[in-house]
């Protein structure tokens, strides 16, 4: 019964979305508030119809209501009931509603925060949120209902995938749909500027929030996925390039270039058909990700043939948003003729210019090799497959060329930027960065991509805290405070600038995660029987005995190790290998040993059903952990980005020295470039 | 003036383009793994051998065998037409089975073996009941990780 109503709230919120289309358009032709005003009903009541729906669906769950298909196919009694109510995104109807509710609720929201200050944006955005809407119901009742019934209902759920059933996996999905969805908001935002003609920088400023936050989702949300495949899979890496994980990295790749090009048209108004570009193409690329994920097309183009309608739906709506969007893109852009030119190629626009061309161009890289082996299998060439090592050779370069330019950008001046402020600004930082590579050269970092990323790294680094340095005490001087304090004012002075250095220095500690526990990565694999060890690095494992243990919806045979170093005994460690009998999946259970910031990782992908040996895999992964550690300092700058707090002082000043804000003030060479506009 | 400059920007993003450009084909055709059906492998001829190929098919039953001393898996695969033999020395993934389906990454050699270091397992579609191929298709996600490790 329950579930009927909010089989039935779903229905009503379809119908209310194509109103919210409609009326909104029929508003602004008649000039009369009130249909506009049906439209902003229309969309708080699509948040609170589709909580229904939600609600519904988890009270299925949690009353383990097999006769429901989906329930049935995603859950099982046995299971903790923090995994029945998971079970919800565990496949493709429910993360699909999942997705639909995160849109209602973002676009209440923002209706909610907008609706006095941006009278004119709001009916289009209304108007362009309940299309999106409208596509995802369609799609949610008539070719994936997660509310459908068994006739004849099973006595037990088939189980929630077991892969699936782990924390990670349980915010995994709504950090990312939060992200994908996220972006709706600017790309709404960007579509009404279009369609309105307001094309000035008011989208931007307001939207900055809403892109951020999505951001910092998306950038969550990967980073969740990492974890998860790193300790869950037990492979022992955490980035495979695989095209699920391409899906996601792709609309992050975009977002954050626009997260970057939005600065110049702030400061210099150029970029402005750009910025509308790249956010049109940020939204799409999720669009584009959520459906190769969820349509199933990823493992096999075969999929879309067991279940055509759907993915002709899917296709003709990603062919209609991209027609649509990018239509009106070009049929508007011609307004947008930008009159302001680039001064220099040293300066910070051109570091700006190249920041988006590496970004796009990442883009690309992931796009043709996920896309590819679609595209000759769907023509009926022959099956492809892209392997990892293209992505390497070919990313590599290009995060190499970006990190370099995150040492550049925030401190080289706009317009254009004299040789001796070069100087003063990128001696050190050069200097310091030779030094590094010789020392990292000296202790024994020979690898070509380890030892230039380093290098790189180190000279980023030097940048940063000259910078810090630079201006702290400056402002220290001025003010007679201490240098400490000076750092705190210049972070009130330009709150925006410091919390996104912050969120380099979390790129920097990533990447060195990255370098060290890729290229520095040991492995071993070896066949123990109990009783005998192996050696990896300077520790000893020693495989003390193999049992079989039970869990409430697993059994398992559990390996017990011993680690030495030397001869003290530094750990024990339990790795598994499970079967969980409901689906009849084996999976193999990591254990985890902390040394310094990095990992031993140890995992029995094969025992002999009698126990007497096990296929024994050890790794050693160095500085793992600044992966997520630097992935939180990101996230951690992002969240300062976005509660900010509003500008001291420059905010209140004169408008256009606020239209110039990243120079602080009293660094010379910036507040002598502070010329009219043309 | 302005107009050199801009041909400046012009040619310095041509350059880079270039030479992304240049990466990425000089890297893609090398890194493409073609498939192929155990019919067509037992077909190759001499120029294809010690190539780079991923193979799609069905463990045969008991013919999977652990070596003793080196613990390496021999066992065969087959597409119904034909039956290939193939040596494998590494971890199987978790669905790694008898009488399932797999993919096979490897290099077919003179004394016509397939050499594998690489399994992707899946669930094949006569084991699932017809409701389940649905999230079967998710289930393979995870061998499919595993085997893209970076190198």
């Amino acid at each position: 019964m329950i579930i009927e109503l909010g089989h039935l709230a779903v229905i009503t919120a379809l119908v209310l979305a194509m109103i919210g289309i409609v009326v909104p358009v029929i508003g602004i032709k008649k000039q009369k508030a009130v249909w506009i005003e049906i439209g902003r009903q229309a969309v708080t009541l699509n948040f609170f119809l589709l909580t229904l729906g939600m609600a519904a669906m988890i009270y299925a769950y949690v009353t383990q209501d097999y006769s429901v298909k989906y329930v049935a196919a995603t859950s099982n009694s046995k299971l903790p009931i923090f995994y029945k109510i998971a079970g919800l995104w565990g496949g493709h109807e429910g993360s699909l509603l999942l997705w639909a509710w995160i849109l209602s609720a973002y676009c209440a929201l923002a209706v909610w925060i907008h609706w006095k200050t941006q009278p004119v944006v709001i009916p289009y955005l209304i108007a362009m949120e309940s299309l999106i809407l409208s596509g995802f119901l369609l799609l949610i009742l008539f070719l994936s209902n997660p509310f459908e019934r068994l006739l004849s209902a099973p006595p037990d759920g088939r189980d929630l995938n077991p892969l699936l059933q782990d924390p990670a996996m349980v915010g995994h999905p709504p950090m990312l749909y939060m992200g994908y969805v996220g972006l709706s908001i600017p790309f709404c935002f960007a579509m009404a500027a279009l369609f309105s003609g307001r094309l000035g920088e008011e989208w931007i400023k307001v939207t900055q929030r809403w892109t951020l936050l999505a951001w910092i989702s998306l950038t969550t949300g990967i980073l969740m996925g990492g974890y998860w495949a790193y300790y869950e899979l037990g492979w022992g890496g955490y980035w495979g390039w695989d095209p699920v994980e391409n899906a996601a990295f792709m609309p992050w790749l975009v977002a954050t270039a626009f997260l970057h090009s939005v600065m110049v048209q702030e400061t210099r108004k150029m970029f402005k058909v750009w910025n509308l570009f790249l956010i049109i193409l940020a939204f799409s690329l999720s669009l584009i990700g959520t459906f190769l994920v969820r349509s199933g097309v990823l493992s096999s183009v075969h999929s879309f043939a067991t279940d055509p309608g759907r993915g002709l739906f899917i296709l003709s709506f990603l062919a209609f948003m991209l027609i649509l969007s990018f239509g009106t893109l070009i049929f508007r852009s011609n307004k947008l003729k930008s009159n302001i030119e680039m001064d220099s190629m040293v300066s910070r626009e051109s570091v700006f210019l190249f920041n988006n061309l590496f970004f796009l161009v990442a883009m690309i890289t992931v796009f043709i090799g996920t896309l590819y082996p679609l595209l000759t299998e769907a023509l009926k060439f022959k099956k492809v497959s892209v392997g990892p090592p293209y992505y390497n050779a070919v990313f590599m370069p290009i995060a190499l060329g970006l990190i370099f330019l995150m040492g550049v950008g925030p401190y080289i001046p706009w317009r254009k930027a004299s040789f001796e402020s070069l100087k003063k600004q990128f001696l050190f930082p050069l200097i310091f960065a030779g030094a590094g590579m010789i020392l990292f050269a000296i202790v024994g970092i020979r690898d070509l991509y380890a030892l230039s990323g380093l290098t790189v790294v180190s000279f980023v680094l030097a940048s940063i805290v000259l910078d810090f340095k630079r201006i702290s005490s400056f402002l220290a001087k001025q003010r007679k405070i201490t240098a400490l304090q000076g750092f705190y004012t210049s972070f009130r002075q330009n709150p925006r600038r410091v919390a996104g250095i912050i969120t380099h220095i979390g790129v920097l500690i990533m990447v060195v995660g990255i370098i060290f526990s890729t290229i520095y990565q040991t492995e071993k694999v070896v066949i123990l029987k109990p009783g005998e060890e192996v050696v990896l690095k300077s520790y000893r494992i020693k495989l003390i005995r193999l049992y079989e243990v039970e869990g409430p919806n697993w059994q398992a045979q559990e390996g017990s190790f011993q680690v030495y170093q030397g001869d003290a005994l530094i750990t024990r460690l339990y790795p598994q290998k499970r079967l969980y009998p409901v689906s009849q999946t084996p999976t193999t259970e990591t254990a985890l040993h902390q040394i310094y910031m990095g990992h031993l990782f140890l995992t029995i992908p094969e025992v002999a059903p009698d126990g007497s040996w096990a296929r024994v895999r050890a790794l050693f992964n160095p500085l793992i952990l600044w992966v997520w550690y630097g992935g939180g300092v990101m996230v951690f700058g992002g969240l300062l980005n976005i509660f900010r707090p509003k500008r001291k002082e420059v905010y209140a000043a004169h408008s256009t020295e606020a239209s110039l804000p990243e120079g602080v003030p009293g660094i010379p060479q910036l507040s002598s470039k502070r010329m009219t506009q043309e | 003036m302005k107009s050199n400059k801009k041909t400046a920007i012009i040619i310095s993003i041509a350059m880079i383009a270039a030479a992304i450009g240049y990466l990425i084909f000089g890297n893609f055709g090398k890194n493409l793994v073609y498939f192929f059906t155990p019919s067509e492998v037992s077909a190759f001829t001499q120029d294809r051998y010690g190539k780079k190929v991923r193979v799609a098919g069905l463990v045969v039953k008991q013919s999977l065998k652990v070596d003793p001393q080196t613990k390496n898996i021999n066992f065969e695969l087959t597409d119904g037409a034909a039956v290939i033999p193939v040596s494998f020395t590494g971890v199987p993934p978790d669905l790694f089975k008898e009488g399932q389906g797999a993919v096979v990454e490897g290099y077919w050699e003179a004394d016509r073996r397939l050499h594998s270091e690489m399994i992707m397992a899946k669930h094949s579609e006569d084991y699932m009941p017809p409701d389940m191929k649905k999230e079967g298709k998710t289930l393979p996600k995870k061998d499919f990780f595993k085997t893209l490790k970076m190198d």
